[in-house]
């Protein structure tokens, strides 16, 4: 298993040297100054020439290429061109909320998800398994910001359950858990509406297949077949789901964020791309790709441990 | 029924414990603001309506409009409690008050910062705002309470650059030299409230300076959020978690929170005028026909009934109204169409012109663009639009790579700065003295220069009037409509003043902001 997680681990090297690089050109090839985004419309050319070669950005793209690539390297991702922070300490003050909410989103979305699935499976075709697909359907079809401002209106205008600005109290973990129901749920009903489908469809084959038959012959029963023999094999495709659907989550993590005015790496990206920030934008990209990374390695990894073959 | 007794006197035990000791009103406010973030807390960069909002509640200037005013008439003393003049309007003495504090342990108040923070806010190399401090000769401390100016050449309104306004904030040299580029997030001014914490993304947070000149302010705390969802933002206006929110320049948004209770929305000026810039060098609009035919082709009061009664208003001159030196009476030209037609075929385009522009996503200006597509389309011009975010949108027309720019904006209101900087030659951008004369104007320079000589307010303001007459003749720009700043309070919130007008584009907190 080691040697297994170190050859994933130095596969990812090259991935994040190529992403670096890709960063690097794609926040300068959009358009856009950041020193007029930073002094805006009355600023004279000698204030904004100024402002650009305060931040650097006056030098040859090659020398802040290798600068920002040989930073990155020893792991300085530099200081924001805007608040002067450095984007390590907006990271580490944005990432823990975008976790903690991509977790609880998966967890939702996994629990109502598998048992969902399962259950429409054996029930194929019957109004539980028609009833399951349509409402599938429609947690697929709602954009997190709508069903996350429906969310807002239904329980915090309308039953005064939770508040609408969703930023938690430092510090006071039932205030955090207590503001991240209504994001989590929003985008967990996504997940779970994915993970349905496919649990649902994976299990159907697995349970088509000869050993389910032979496991049914012997008179194993019927808990056994369903949850060790049938789900146990059926979860391949469902973990890979999962793992890929992690990345759209920590995506979707983006509109969750704003809509429900949380902390979060998505808040920071999006804050940063308005304002040209070049310095916090590559490194939020650097640490977007080290989390994608991250939880393809923890996917196949989960192969492994669901599917001895896979480790070989 | 003793049983009923004691539930009855625990019930009302309950309820006194529940209840506060004293009705005491509350001193914490909420703001929503519709922001990612905030830019830039050093006034002199501080250029977003979400940073200049904020920056007027931290800093003072030498003098001030009169809180919930934008009139020069009304400006009156603030860090300076006098100041007197020479006969030509080009040596000024300011006599600062004694005993004004900056925030938190960076002492008194001296002519030693003034001249700091303007010699800051003349220097392109620290202030978005220098184009404004041009013609300052000299700023010299006489003593520690006096600071003596002198002008190179006169200008319209030096008060009006020492308000506190852009680049007429007084910061504390101590702490710009402390913090060095750092002072944009650790901001020190004298004003009522001073900044305590800022979070990235999610809120600032300011505290009442005891040490105010002007008194203790009322308010305690001031929590300035960031709440980019519109849908968000006014849900949680609507919830009670804010009390005072930056609106949209929207009837239908006006008429939906007028009609929650608790609520009071703010109507104010200054009006941005939102001008079609035409270029007038480039073609097809180097052929004044092809102007013409789109200021025949634009209906302002369609315009405003679009955008709403309550918050727009036509524009009546190249200039927004109100401005000393504006004028209603500049000959801009009725809706035309068939006349728009006429002057299109004159011009050599009989079967129409198809004319590629830039702009920006922003949703009220991309909006208020396919309006006026809309109408110019009946002309048969039609226009282009290529949408980019705003960023890119305003990187790209100082490039010159839209020959027609809708540009809406508000200025210091006095005719010259706004004529300077959108159609005096020297502004042109692509120059090094560019600001934002997107049309290449230059046929209003003489009159534009002479006003600014001038001292003679009569004759001032006759060639500013002059100026604009040139520049619509020339139809450097076709003015649209204006558009004014709407925010939004609950009923229990007293600003302490009549709001009338705030050149922040927020209401300004005073120490005489509370809730009732």
């Amino acid at each position: 298993m080691i040697v297994f997680v170190v050859r994933r681990l130095l596969t990812s090297i090259p991935t994040l040297l190529a992403v670096l690089t890709l960063v690097f050109l794609l926040v300068r090839v959009v358009p856009g100054d950041p020193a007029i985004a930073i002094l805006g419309d009355r600023a004279t050319p000698e204030t904004l020439a100024a402002l650009r070669a305060e931040l650097g950005l006056d030098r040859w793209i090659g020398t802040q290429y290798f600068e920002f690539l040989g930073h990155a390297l020893r792991g300085d991702l530099g200081t924001s061109m805007v608040t002067h922070r450095a984007v390590w300490t907006e990271i580490a003050e944005a990432l823990p909320h975008t976790i903690v909410l991509t977790l609880a989103a998966m967890a939702i979305g996994c629990l109502i998800g598998i048992p969902s699935g399962v259950w429409a499976a054996l029930h194929r075709n019957g109004t539980i398994d028609v009833l399951t697909r349509l409402l599938s359907l429609l947690g697929l079809s709602f954009p997190v910001f709508v069903s996350g401002i429906f969310l807002l209106i239904v329980f915090a205008l309308q039953l005064h359950l939770f508040p609408v600005i969703g930023n938690p109290r430092p510090g006071d973990w039932v205030d955090g858990l207590h503001k991240l129901v209504l994001p989590a749920i929003t985008l967990g009903i996504v997940m779970a509406a994915y993970v349905v489908r496919v649990t649902r469809s994976s299990m159907l084959q697995v349970l088509g297949e000869d050993y389910i038959r032979t496991a049914r012959a012997k008179g194993v029963s019927r808990r056994g077949i369903i949850w060790r023999h049938g789900l146990g094999n059926a979860l391949i495709p469902v973990v890979t789901v999962v793992g890929l659907y992690v990345g759209i989550l920590i995506g979707n993590s983006v509109l969750t964020e704003i809509v429900f005015n949380r902390p979060g790496l998505g808040k920071v990206i999006v804050s940063a791309l308005t304002q040209r920030d070049y310095t916090m934008l590559q490194g939020m990209m650097v640490i977007y790709c080290f989390l994608i990374v991250i939880v393809n390695l923890i996917t196949d990894i989960s192969y492994g441990l669901i599917d001895p073959r896979v480790k070989q | 029924m003793t049983l009923r007794i004691t539930l009855s006197a625990a019930l009302a035990a309950a309820t006194l414990v529940a209840m506060p000791a004293s009705a005491a009103p509350k001193t914490d406010l909420k703001v929503g603001m519709a922001a990612q973030d905030v830019g830039q807390l050093d006034p002199h960069r501080a250029v977003s309506t979400i940073d200049r909002t904020v920056v007027a509640w931290i800093y003072n200037g030498l003098v001030r409009f009169k809180p919930g005013t934008m009139d020069p008439k009304q400006i009156e003393p603030d860090l300076a409690e006098k100041w007197d003049s020479s006969s030509d309007k080009l040596d000024w003495t300011f006599h600062l008050r004694h005993g004004v504090k900056f925030h938190g342990d960076f002492g008194d108040l001296t002519a030693d910062d003034v001249v700091f923070s303007l010699k800051r806010a003349s220097d392109a190399k620290t202030s978005a705002f220098s184009a404004d401090f041009a013609a300052f000769k000299t700023i010299e401390a006489t003593d520690p309470y006096t600071v003596h100016i002198v002008l190179a050449r006169q200008v319209p309104s030096l008060l009006g650059l020492l308000t506190n306004y852009s680049g007429g904030y007084i910061v504390s040299r101590k702490a710009v030299e402390k913090y060095g580029a750092d002072f944009t997030r650790n901001p020190v001014g004298t004003g009522p409230f001073a900044f305590v914490s800022d979070t990235p993304n999610q809120s600032l947070e300011l505290a009442a300076f005891d040490g105010y000149f002007r008194g203790k302010p009322k308010l305690e705390h001031v929590s300035y959020r960031y709440i980019p969802s519109d849908s968000s933002r006014d849900l949680a206006f609507q919830n009670g978690e804010i009390d005072l929110i930056y609106g949209k320049q929207d009837q239908a948004w006006i008429n939906r929170i007028r009609a929650l209770p608790n609520s009071v929305v703010d109507v104010f000026e200054p009006g941005e005028l939102a001008n079609l810039n035409l270029n007038i060098t480039a073609k097809p609009l180097d052929d004044i026909r092809v102007r013409q035919a789109i200021a025949y082709a634009v209906n302002r009061p369609e315009l405003v009934k679009w955008q709403g009664a309550d918050t727009a208003r036509p524009g009546q001159s190249v200039i927004p109204a109100g401005y000393l030196g504006s004028s209603n009476d500049v000959g801009l030209v009725n809706t035309d169409i068939a006349k728009a037609k006429a002057l299109l075929k004159e011009a050599g385009y009989p079967d129409g012109v198809t004319i590629k522009i830039i702009h920006t996503q922003l949703p009220q200006m991309l909006g208020s663009m396919q309006v006026v597509q809309a109408q110019l389309r009946k002309a048969g011009i039609n226009l282009d639009i290529q949408v980019v975010d705003h960023a890119t949108f305003h990187q790209q027309i100082r490039k010159d790579l839209s020959p027609i720019v809708y540009y809406a904006a508000a200025r210091f209101p006095v005719a010259d700065i706004y004529l300077t900087q959108f159609f005096h030659s020297a502004s042109i951008v692509g120059k090094p003295t560019a600001v934002t004369n997107f049309s290449h104007c230059d046929v209003a320079d003489k009159e534009i220069d002479a006003a600014k000589a001038e001292t003679d307010t009569e004759k001032q303001v006759a060639l500013w009037v002059e100026a604009q007459k040139k520049i619509v003749a020339a139809v450097c720009a076709v003015p649209l409509a204006e558009a004014l700043q709407i925010w939004a309070h609950r009923t229990d919130l007293d600003y302490g003043y009549d709001l009338k007008a705030s050149l922040s584009l927020g209401p300004l907190l005073t120490e005489a902001t509370h809730f009732k």
